[in-house]
């Protein structure tokens, strides 16, 4: 008996030790978009992302909150670039207590996660060119990268430059990750003097033939992938140079050149293109591959999402530690508004949005402009940082 | 003009390439009764097994197809003989059992792989090109071994005696095999016979398009439309739909645009399941 409440009171003594205490903190940190499927590459890079900012922090004794060094674990969940996934996974992240989340990717995604999101206070820095991706009714949703109506501009002034583009096309999934992004994309071209049709095909779509059959019949200068998934855009840009497609061949929306070449059939077929990258890629940012490889024994996300979701990992982890709390997502998020964009990789940006979303919860970073002439690729040309729009 | 022979050509390319594994998927219901639901998971490792050869054994690609049609179709045999088999009466555990298969397909391909697309390009790549309409030469090869091995099915379920065995089953099971048809040799067989031609349509069109880990969902659903259209369980009707299907999904994608196309295809269907609710082609019961 006696030895029972010895026993007893060293247990209890054990788990008052503070060291103890602070072995046990703990923050999830969710990461989500898609997983499978033609946008797979997106996701994967979100992915790596959280797994790169995770152990980072980890490597350094954790993110200090108060007096506690709390470690980071990641929980990766495909919301497979749908709304029900985007919700699905939300809900999951909720049933495991995850305050804060990297990712969703897309129109589709977000839509279906900021509810949830919201309702259950849980933190998203998310990436969609939707129409409605932030606002003052999502307080907890986070934007990674402005959309075309902000980069969109200085890519078509260069491209029209380069190739003398007189029309243009847009191609993009008929839901909202493709009308939203192609709409605005449009309104670039035409700003630009450039007439330009919309087509739109079923997602899920995988022979282009008779879309491409279609489109070539407007005999245009240019045919734009906007946002469709780089899996689709690659099956895309193979038929239009099968069938006889001579033009260049652009991309405003999300990153996916080498999955698009390696689909495609090398860059030798893509001969002219020119896309959104939405990092400037300079040895800065080539640096943290290195850190990738260092820290987690393996080769780092090839799609460059990667670096932006690095960037709002670590602002995250920042806002937290300054905000003392990995509990309340309201005071991380008050945190992160006022956070000084300054990325020790990507270089100075800032909060922008007010004039679009009613809210400044858009991280505005440098981004590039890559093209590819006669199945060359050219040095990428850097823009600064996009203001209000 | 030029347009609608192109269109013309595209519908029959796709039509060839839907019958294929229409094919496969119409036999299994109609012999086993069982809906396939692990078909697409076929066609994936079809396509997979071609770029395993190819890629990484440096095999002339027509070899990869052969055996990429051959994988499939053991998988598919040990697959029905081993598990299919035991349950091959109850509805509901072959649609969890062949669901399932597909989903440790596709996972374990996301494993061995990874998520991304490989570099996979079909061995020829010119253009035939008349009276301004273009034809990739992939797209022919594809519709001509697509159309031969149709016909080779066609040949096989009703010039011999092994077809005849197997739509004798098809027909009514408990005389077929008072008869001395032995259901447990065919039925694996049978299996095989679909499975492998999924597979060696992976093989074939994988490389004209992409291939990736989730290449067969578009295929299941495919498939689906196309044996239903023609109704399931017959082999012609999987046939004519299939063709149907590719030219109503090529020129309502030209004339109307990708959207209105596809709403096309399931009004096309719906219009022909209200006037006849077993398919162009099909019977109101299975015998089996």
């Amino acid at each position: 008996m006696k030895r029972s409440l010895i026993g007893l009171a060293a247990a209890y003594a054990l788990f008052a030790l503070p060291g103890t205490a602070a072995a046990a903190c703990e923050i999830k940190l969710g990461a989500t978009g898609p997983l499978s499927g033609a946008a797979t590459q997106w996701g994967l890079a979100i992915k790596g992302a959280a797994d790169y900012v995770a152990a980072e922090v980890n490597a350094k004794g954790g993110v200090k909150v108060g007096d506690e060094a709390c470690q980071v674990r990641v929980i990766a969940i495909d919301a497979k670039y749908t709304a029900e996934g985007a919700a699905a996974a939300a809900n999951n992240f909720v049933s495991q207590g995850v305050k804060f989340v990297l990712g969703p990717m897309g129109s589709p995604e977000v839509t279906g996660m900021k509810p949830i999101a919201t309702r259950n206070k849980i933190l998203m820095m998310s990436d969609s060119y939707a129409r409605d991706a932030i606002g003052p009714r999502w307080p907890l949703t986070f934007h990674m990268g402005p959309g075309p109506a902000a980069w969109g501009d200085p890519i078509v002034k260069l491209a029209k430059e380069t190739f003398d583009i007189k029309t243009a096309v847009t191609i993009a999934p008929n839901d909202q990750a493709g009308t939203d992004v192609a709409e605005v994309a449009a309104e670039v071209y035409e700003k630009n003097g450039i007439p330009t049709k919309l087509e739109y095909y079923q997602r899920g779509t995988t022979n282009f033939a008779p879309i491409v059959t279609r489109i070539l019949a407007t005999n245009p200068d240019a045919v734009d992938t906007v946002s469709s998934p780089p899996g689709d855009a690659g099956i895309i840009v193979k038929q239009l140079r099968q069938a006889g497609f001579q033009g260049v061949i652009g991309r405003l929306g999300g990153p996916g050149t080498a999955e698009i070449a390696r689909i495609a059939g090398g860059l030798d077929v893509l001969r002219d293109f020119y896309w959104f990258e939405p990092v400037f890629i300079d040895e800065n940012v080539r640096k943290l591959q290195d850190d990738y490889r260092n820290l987690l024994k393996t080769e780092p996300p090839e799609n460059n999402f990667f670096y932006l979701f690095v960037a709002g990992g670590q602002a995250l982890v920042q806002a937290i530690e300054k905000a003392g709390t990995y509990e309340d997502a309201d005071k991380v998020a008050e945190a992160l508004r006022t956070l000084d964009v300054v990325d020790p990789n990507l270089g100075e940006g800032k909060w922008i949005g007010q004039a679009t979303y009613k809210i400044n919860q858009e991280l505005s970073l440098p981004f590039g402009i890559g093209m590819i002439r006669d199945g060359v690729q050219q040095p990428e040309v850097r823009v600064e940082a996009p203001v209000d729009y | 003009m030029e347009s609608f022979i192109s269109a013309g050509l595209i519908g029959l390319a796709l039509g060839a390439q839907y019958a294929l594994l229409a094919l496969g998927f119409t036999l299994i219901f109609g012999i086993l009764g069982v809906v396939n639901f692990a078909h697409g998971g076929f066609y994936l490792l079809g396509g997979y097994t071609a770029y395993v050869c190819v890629s990484w054994f440096g095999m002339p690609y027509p070899v990869a197809v052969v055996l990429a049609a051959l994988a499939t179709a053991v998988l598919g045999y040990l697959f029905e003989l081993l598990l299919l088999e035991r349950v091959s009466d109850d509805h509901l555990s072959t649609l969890i059992l062949t669901l399932g298969l597909y989903l440790v397909m596709c996972t374990g391909v996301v494993v061995v792989f990874g998520a991304d697309a490989p570099l996979f390009q079909f061995p020829v790549d010119g253009v035939l090109r008349f009276a301004g309409v273009h034809l990739p030469l992939a797209n022919l090869i594809v519709f001509a071994v697509c159309f031969t091995a149709i016909g080779l099915t066609y040949a096989l379920i009703y010039r011999t005696n092994f077809g005849r065995s197997l739509r004798a089953l098809s027909e009514d099971r408990p005389v077929a095999v008072a008869l001395g048809i032995r259901a447990r040799l065919m039925f694996p067989l049978a299996f095989a016979l679909a499975t492998g031609l999924a597979g060696m349509t992976g093989a074939l069109v994988t490389p004209i398009l992409s291939l990736t880990p989730h290449v067969g969902d578009p295929v299941l659903a495919a498939s689906f439309l196309v044996v239903i259209l023609g109704g399931l369980g017959s082999l012609g009707g999987a046939t004519i739909a299939a063709f149907l299907v590719g030219l109503v999904e090529a020129y309502a994608a030209v004339y109307l645009g990708g959207s209105k196309g596809a709403l096309m295809l399931f009004v096309l269907v719906l219009i022909v399941l209200l006037v006849r609710p077993t398919g162009l082609m099909g019977v109101p019961t299975r015998g089996a």
